[in-house]
């Protein structure tokens, strides 16, 4: 199928005519030149003759079997006996809601949140507290309400919109917040027209803040606190209540709450009880996001010219696959790179706040003398559990320190025996 | 007639003719896919089998971003590549597809059809893949795009290649 470099048509062309793939002004100058021109139809008739020639791989025919299972399992309800189809692969790109479905994907996605969020941190937040031994509930709903199925677009109606702004964002000089207006356009479609067109961006401020709050009240406001967050537009992160014996309850709330809503939310908070501490941070990430777009800008234009090269080439097999190489690389690190530039505006869109509530503790009196009878029976369950404990004490030492103690016996008791019967013998002779 | 993304749509919303039209349209295509990939027929049959019924286990979640022969096709590759790596085999596949020409399934293809099997299972695997996808099951460039996850531009340079390399195969039976 080698053809003169010189001719009108290649012999791709031909081919691509042939399967009806050709785009229709091209095709028709093909097909009327191929009345005239031999030697295309020569090209033409061995990619006919050939496709003939494929057709001669003939398989057979499914057995009556398969139809039978196959519509008994419609009938059946798609529920019991398509579970041993559970494992197929599935096309992700068309799957999401039955990909998502699968435990492992969301480990795995927890885990990939775990990363990013350590990796990319917080300024200005604190350590969040450990696990409690006596924690009550713990929520954390991560970043996967926010980002698309496709991790490349986001899906708050608030993101993007405020960034692409310029009318929004303060100067940098005024030392203000940057306020965001609700009457902003909606969403853009795609994440290419969403990322673009940093220039016109004015600063980009990570907003956190942190309070310690004492509450006369805990259980109003521990239930407060979610509700001002979905209030203000904003959502839980990460919570966690603990409670121990001898000292008041404690709530620890990780929350996200929109930028333009900080202040107001922030008010609202402190009202639910004695704000013994508040600390609040700005971070400027403008330099880092017009970096990041820089640097996408650049990958993509590799990218646009890796793929007219492949389509164009007529270099060697060997180039042509390098090249699909380096495109798949730029292709990885052009989702990498919009992933990142998705969560910097979302961290800029929704500041972060450490709400930590402490209950303001009052002493219980006892609840009245415990009885005779169930004096005895702790007494019996404490002495049954000191039986137990020593029992198994003992256990435990004796296969601990046994088989040394009888080595070190056997080793002793034969030189003493002579000893002993040596002094017996001449005692009784 | 009604188009499959129709059909599948409509048995989305329950309609069960509409799974049993969309069965019958398919059922040889799709069994004719595993049986060439997989040249074992048994295994192909349960294979095919399997096919229809993870379809119907994910239609609730099916949704019509390209063709519906694309997603259709695109599960159908998947099992294939998860059906070889259970096997362990996909290295040898080619090296295999000689041997296994002379089994139980010689006697439903002509000389013709081995020589064409054979001088498919000395095609790189992409390759082979795209143009079996264009030759067998009729898919367009898009179409095979799609299934591939490549640009519609590699797919027909690499099935141009493809149908060179198979004809230089097939040249000296041939003559």
């Amino acid at each position: 199928m080698e053809r003169n470099a010189q001719h009108a048509f290649d012999a791709e062309e031909v081919m691509a005519y042939l399967d009806g793939e050709l785009e229709p002004r091209r095709a028709a100058a093909l097909a009327a030149h191929l009345v005239s021109c031999s030697e295309c139809q020569e090209v033409a008739q061995g990619f006919r003759a050939l496709s003939e020639r494929m057709l001669s791989f003939e398989v057979g025919h499914p057995s009556a079997g398969m139809n039978e299972k196959v519509l008994a399992a419609l009938d059946a309800g798609k529920s019991s006996s398509v579970s041993s189809a559970k494992d197929v692969p599935v096309h992700k790109g068309w799957m999401w809601p039955g990909l998502f479905s699968h435990p492992r994907v969301w480990a795995i996605s927890g885990a990939a949140i775990v990363i990013a969020l350590v990796v990319i941190g917080i300024p200005g937040r604190h350590g969040l507290p450990a696990p409690a031994s006596h924690a009550l509930r713990e929520q954390s709903s991560g970043y996967k309400s926010w980002l698309s199925k496709d991790g490349t677009s986001l899906e708050h109606p608030q993101d993007f919109a405020d960034v692409k702004s310029p009318a929004n964002a303060l100067p940098a000089s005024s030392g203000k917040m940057p306020v965001f207006s609700e009457s902003e356009p909606a969403p853009p479609a795609s994440a290419d027209e969403a990322l673009k067109a940093p220039e016109s961006v004015g600063p980009m401020i990570v907003q956190t803040a942190s309070l310690n709050i004492l509450a006369t009240n805990y259980d109003e406001a521990s239930v407060a606190i979610e509700k001002l967050a979905a209030a203000h537009g904003g959502y839980v992160e990460k919570l966690d209540a603990k409670a121990q014996n001898g000292n008041g309850q404690e709530l620890s709330a990780a929350l996200r709450v929109p930028t333009k809503q900080l202040d107001g939310f922030l008010a609202d908070v402190r009202k639910l009880g004695h704000v013994e501490e508040e600390t609040r941070s700005n971070e400027e990430v403008s330099d880092q996001y017009v970096d990041l777009q820089a640097r996408l800008k650049s990958a993509r234009a590799t990218e646009q010219r890796l793929i007219e090269l492949l389509g164009t080439r007529t270099g060697k097999l060997q180039d042509v696959l390098e090249a699909e190489r380096e495109l798949a690389r730029v292709r990885g690190e052009i989702e990498a790179m919009q992933g990142q530039s998705a969560i910097l505006v979302h961290r800029v869109n929704y500041a972060t706040v450490q709400v930590d509530l402490s209950e303001e503790y009052r002493q219980v009196l006892g609840s009245g003398p415990i009885s005779t009878g169930t004096k005895i029976r702790n007494a019996a369950v404490e002495g049954f559990a000191n039986l137990e404990s020593g029992a198994v004490g003992l256990l435990v030492f004796l296969f601990a320190v046994g088989p040394a103690l009888l080595f070190w016996l056997a080793i002793l008791l034969v030189p003493v025996w002579f000893v002993w019967k040596r002094f017996w013998v001449r005692a009784r002779s | 007639m009604n188009s499959d993304d129709q059909l599948i749509l409509e048995f989305q919303q329950g309609a069960r003719e509409a799974f049993v039209e969309l069965f019958e349209r398919y059922r040889e295509p799709i069994h004719g896919f595993f049986w060439r990939r997989l040249e074992n027929p048994a295994r192909a049959e349960e294979l095919a089998q399997e096919y229809f019924l993870a379809i119907l286990q994910n239609v609730p979640w099916y949704e019509p971003r390209a063709s519906f022969r694309s997603y259709l096709y695109g599960i159908a590759v998947h099992l294939v590549a998860a059906e070889r790596r259970k096997a362990g085999r996909e290295v040898v596949e080619n090296e295999k597809l000689d041997g296994r020409a002379a089994e139980g399934n010689a006697a439903e293809n002509n000389d013709a059809g081995i020589w064409v099997r054979k001088a498919l299972g000395h095609l790189e695997q992409s390759a082979r893949e795209i143009l079996m996808l264009r030759e067998y099951e009729q898919l367009s460039y898009g179409e095979i795009a799609a299934v591939l996850r490549l640009p519609v531009n590699t797919v027909r340079s690499r099935l141009f290649r493809a149908r060179a390399a198979l004809k230089n195969q097939l040249m000296p039976v041939k003559d």
